[in-house]
């Protein structure tokens, strides 16, 4: 059996519980540990009910996981909301006996083989430390004293963390653990069976968050102008990517709003270079005249939409993926755009490479829709090799001056009529032929037309371009076939996007393991949708089961809009709570409708 | 950061395309692309640089008349799309044509944010004070009284001072001109488009199909020169600020004798400060930031994220 410990610190927003998980996410990783996090706070900037967990184990984690083992409650509250997820074989470790301001029902918890530690960690960080504010190390101190994890990792993080504030700062923190050490030492006798085994050889990899993937990403693809207005919880794609793009050359730009930015990144890319923006729901819907203006004049752009619950302001920092109707078929009149979706921190880096070079690719807006769960979703890495990416990059065959003989510029058309619909690329200053990128419905030669055959002539071209991307790109759908053979019949299948892919991916491993014959797709690409490869999934189940965090299931809807699969084959589960699945209740699921199955 | 110029000047009429302007015949937008053809003309600019963008409604066409890359965006989004040519590539002179509805209404949230940050665009609004291209609407330059298809009983609205507004947002090139002086709205842009950073001129341009008002014969001697006439220097800001706020005395008859324009349509260059642009300011993070090779050190940048 593999280690796999989640830990989870829960409190009050402000008082250190995310920066605890942080710590302990990165501790576990530098002992050679697979991480992944799950983090959730308010929108406001303090108070309010805030978690952090962090999953690790030594192979491969494909969520978030089902709940936590370990419970750090640091106020009733955080005791209160957990309460209900503390079952047989978990711990809870809480703010007492003295100095904190609740107290759970030891015997009730006991009868339930919940095992629980006192510490009191706002009494030792006041009277012991003297500092308040240490609360959150005491804590962590106090996990890593309990379940084996070596106390110098934590030091050294520390020191990484803190030596820019001075030397009193780290001090400060020191003495917070040692304080939770002594205290554990003499207080507490070890009751239950969790401990890390040590460290692991260390592997190379890099830890980003969700956001700093797609920061990472954009630069590495040669992204030169970002544009964008803050925007929960879109905005820190921009704050990783600020300092970051000026090493490339490129520059983030804060706009006056999310028209701006969406109009500047047109700018930009008219201008001949990389372009993106990162936005959320309200952000969307702000840009859609603008994103079919990048449209109709077919210029390169990416646009990161990091989805919240909506609509309207909705739950800005809850979990939701409801914007892919607004992404794909949200503005007026027939236009053309790619959306793809990342299932992960990983995918979040190598999609948005991929956006770029769709975009320059079919020279038309490419959207991203990620999550704000997935946004400050932390994963360590596998290291990317930068210089290979950079040798697979697009770049755009922009005419040149010197390569054009005068006497065939006359023939030379920016939106030529082209068998593969994609024209050849002009920019200023580099072009021999200057051309109006108009909103208007034009004619080969960019000028405005109206005639029904011209328009029915250019609407065509347009749409040419992405009437093959699944064929074209055949690695933007995953398939998650475990022993089956492509066409052979499973129990079920699945189809899941983003983060709920990921969640889906574990549940279906899990059930593999139970002997379980499940076929699952994981697509990458969601519009154009990858008809080709759904329709012959579903040849090989009698029900396709489509998990969505959304009321309406925006990517089951698709389904049943532009594929011949037969209806009644696809059985949408839809979450909006503002929190995504959990791989047990998809795992449940599953087996809610093979129940059907044998009893039909 | 010099923009991309020829060797030697091209006859303006090189900077046309051989589209014909699809206005009304005496409109007067055709003065602002001949103002503009001379311009670039004098300035060396090389037409497969320039990049023009511009909104919708009549006067926002007139890029397509240009020999000369443009994009034609959508209404109100001009100023932005400007921004992000000049944020990509600051050697391509960049020039915005526009209505007054277009800046002045549904585009309004981003003409004080392009001018304060100083950005190196020339805008040349074309103010005929009315939506013509939706057949007569008051905007936000119409005179009070004035009857357009949504308030025939006449504008209950003021009109707004584009100059004084311009000042105040930090725009560093204020100006007003008309479309029946030709030497006067030529040699504006001219020293609109040779100014380095944010330059705005108002040009009144009356639309002879809708707007009965404000028409060339009412222009016709009710002009004065600021700066030849006034002796007013472009420098100084107060009394640039004082002069603008009487741009508009001339709509109202109990302004008809006041100083200082006593019941004429000023015309001339009210501001005009030098200030280091945008462009420039990113180019010096650049310079402090950007490796000379320019491609930076992606070992050294993965390293800060290993664990």
């Amino acid at each position: 059996m593999a280690f796999d410990l989640t830990v989870k610190y829960a409190g009050e927003g402000g008082e250190g519980v995310i920066s605890a998980g942080d710590f302990t996410m990165r501790a576990a990783s530098n002992l050679g540990y697979e991480v992944v996090t799950f983090k959730s706070f308010p929108a406001e900037i303090k108070g309010g009910y805030a978690l952090s967990q962090v999953r690790m184990s030594d192979e491969k984690i494909l969520s978030q996981g089902d709940g936590f083992d370990i419970l750090v409650a640091f106020n009733g509250e955080a005791y209160e909301v957990n309460k209900p997820l503390l079952s047989k074989g978990k711990v809870l470790i809480w703010d007492g006996p003295e100095g904190g301001d609740f107290e759970p029902d030891l015997e009730e918890l006991e009868k339930m083989g919940v095992y629980t530690y006192a510490v009191p960690m706002s009494k030792l960080a006041k009277e012991d430390v003297g500092a308040y504010i240490t609360k959150n190390v005491i804590a962590m101190a106090a996990v890593f004293e309990l379940f084996g994890f070596p106390m110098e990792v934590l030091k050294q993080e520390i020191v990484k963390k803190f030596s820019k504030k001075g030397q009193d700062v780290v001090d400060l923190n020191f003495k917070a653990i040692e304080v939770a050490q002594n205290y554990i030492k003499e207080n507490i006798k070890k009751i239950d069976p969790y401990k890390v085994p040590g460290p692991l050889p260390k592997k190379d990899v890099i830890i980003v968050e969700g956001n700093e993937a797609i920061a990472l990403g954009a630069a590495v693809a040669g992204c030169k102008v970002f544009a964008a207005y803050p925007i929960t919880p879109a905005t820190t794609v921009g704050n990783y990517l600020s300092s970051l793009i000026l090493k490339t050359g490129g520059f983030v730009y804060q706009s006056e709003d999310e028209i701006s930015s969406m109009a500047a990144i047109i700018g930009a890319s008219f201008a001949g270079v990389k372009a993106m923006t990162a936005t959320s729901g309200p952000g969307i819907s702000l840009m859609q005249e603008l994103i079919g203006l990048a449209s109709m004049t077919e210029l390169p752009t990416v646009i990161v939409d990091v989805q919240r619950a909506g609509p309207s302001t909705g739950m800005p920092t809850k979990h939701e993926q409801a914007d892919l109707f607004a992404a794909a078929l949200g503005g007026h009149g027939d236009d053309q755009r790619i959306v793809i979706a990342p299932k992960n921190v990983e995918e979040n880096f190598y999609l948005t490479i991929e956006a770029f070079n769709l975009a320059e690719k079919y020279q038309l807006p490419v959207l991203l829709l990620t999550d704000g769960s997935l946004s400050l979703r932390a994963e360590a890495i596998p290291t990317p090799d930068v210089k290979k990416i950079k040798e697979n990059l697009i770049e755009r065959p922009i005419v040149k001056k010197e390569d054009v003989k005068p006497e065939d510029l006359d023939h030379l058309f920016r939106y030529a009529i082209t068998e593969s619909g994609i024209s050849p690329m002009f920019a200023p200053g580099v072009s021999p032929k200057p051309y109006t990128a108009t909103g208007l419905e034009h004619a080969e030669n960019s000028r405005p037309r109206t005639t029904p055959n011209e328009r029915t002539v250019m609407m065509d071209k347009r749409f040419r371009k992405i009437a093959h991307v699944e064929e074209e790109n055949p690695h933007l759908v995953e398939w998650d076939l475990g022993d089956l053979k492509e066409g052979e019949k499973a129990d079920i299948a699945v189809v899941a996007w983003g983060l709920t892919a990921s969640i889906a991916q574990e549940a279906v491993k899990r059930l593999r393991e139970k002997g379980y014959k499940i076929a699952a797709l994981y697509p990458k690409l969601l519009y154009p949708v990858p008809k080709n490869a759904l329709e012959k999934l579903a040849t090989m189940a009698d029900k396709i089961l489509v998990p969505e965090a959304s009321y309406l299931g925006h990517f089951a809807r698709f389904m049943k809009m532009f594929t011949n699969i037969p209806q009644e084959k696809i059985v949408q589960f839809n979450i909006y709570r503002g929190e995504p699945f959990i791989p047990k209740e998809i795992e449940e699921k599953i087996l809610e409708l093979l129940g059907e199955k044998v009893n039909a | 950061m010099e923009y991309i110029r020829l060797q030697e000047k091209l006859p303006p009429k090189e900077y046309r395309s051989d589209i014909e302007p699809t206005w009304c015949p005496g409109c007067g937008d055709f003065g602002v692309v001949t103002a503009l053809t001379k311009a670039f003309s004098e300035e060396r600019l090389d037409p497969t640089a320039i990049t023009m963008t511009s909104g919708i409604g009549c006067s926002s066409r007139l890029p397509l008349w240009m020999n000369a890359f443009g994009i034609h965006t959508a209404h109100g989004r001009a100023l932005p799309a400007a921004v992000g040519i000049r944020l990509a590539k600051p050697e391509v002179p960049t020039i915005v044509t526009a209505g007054d509805g277009d800046i002045f209404s549904i585009g309004m949230e981003h003409f004080p944010h392009t001018a304060r940050k100083n950005f190196d665009i020339t805008l040349v609004v074309m103010d005929n004070r009315m939506y013509a291209l939706t057949k007569n609407q008051t905007s936000p330059t119409s005179r009070h009284g004035y009857k357009g298809s949504l308030n025939p009983y006449g504008n209950i609205e003021d009109p707004f001072n584009v100059i004084k507004f311009a000042i105040a947002s930090g725009a560093t090139f204020v100006a007003q001109s008309y479309s029946g002086n030709p030497k006067h709205l030529a040699d504006t842009i001219q020293a609109a488009v040779e100014h380095k950073g944010f330059a705005f001129v108002n040009v009144l341009s009356p639309c002879p199909t809708f707007n009965k008002v404000d028409t060339f014969k009412y222009y016709k001697g009710r002009l004065i020169d600021i700066n030849k006439e006034l002796g007013h220097d472009p420098s100084d800001m107060k009394a640039a600020l004082e002069l603008a706020s009487h741009v508009l005395d001339a709509d109202y008859p109990e302004l008809e004798d006041a100083e200082p324009f006593k019941g004429k349509r000023p015309i001339g260059i009210f501001y005009k400060v030098e200030k280091e642009t945008f462009e420039e300011r990113i180019a010096k993070l650049k310079e402090k930031y950007a490796p000379p090779s320019g491609e930076p050190d992606w070992d050294e940048i993965l390293s800060q994220y290993k664990p």
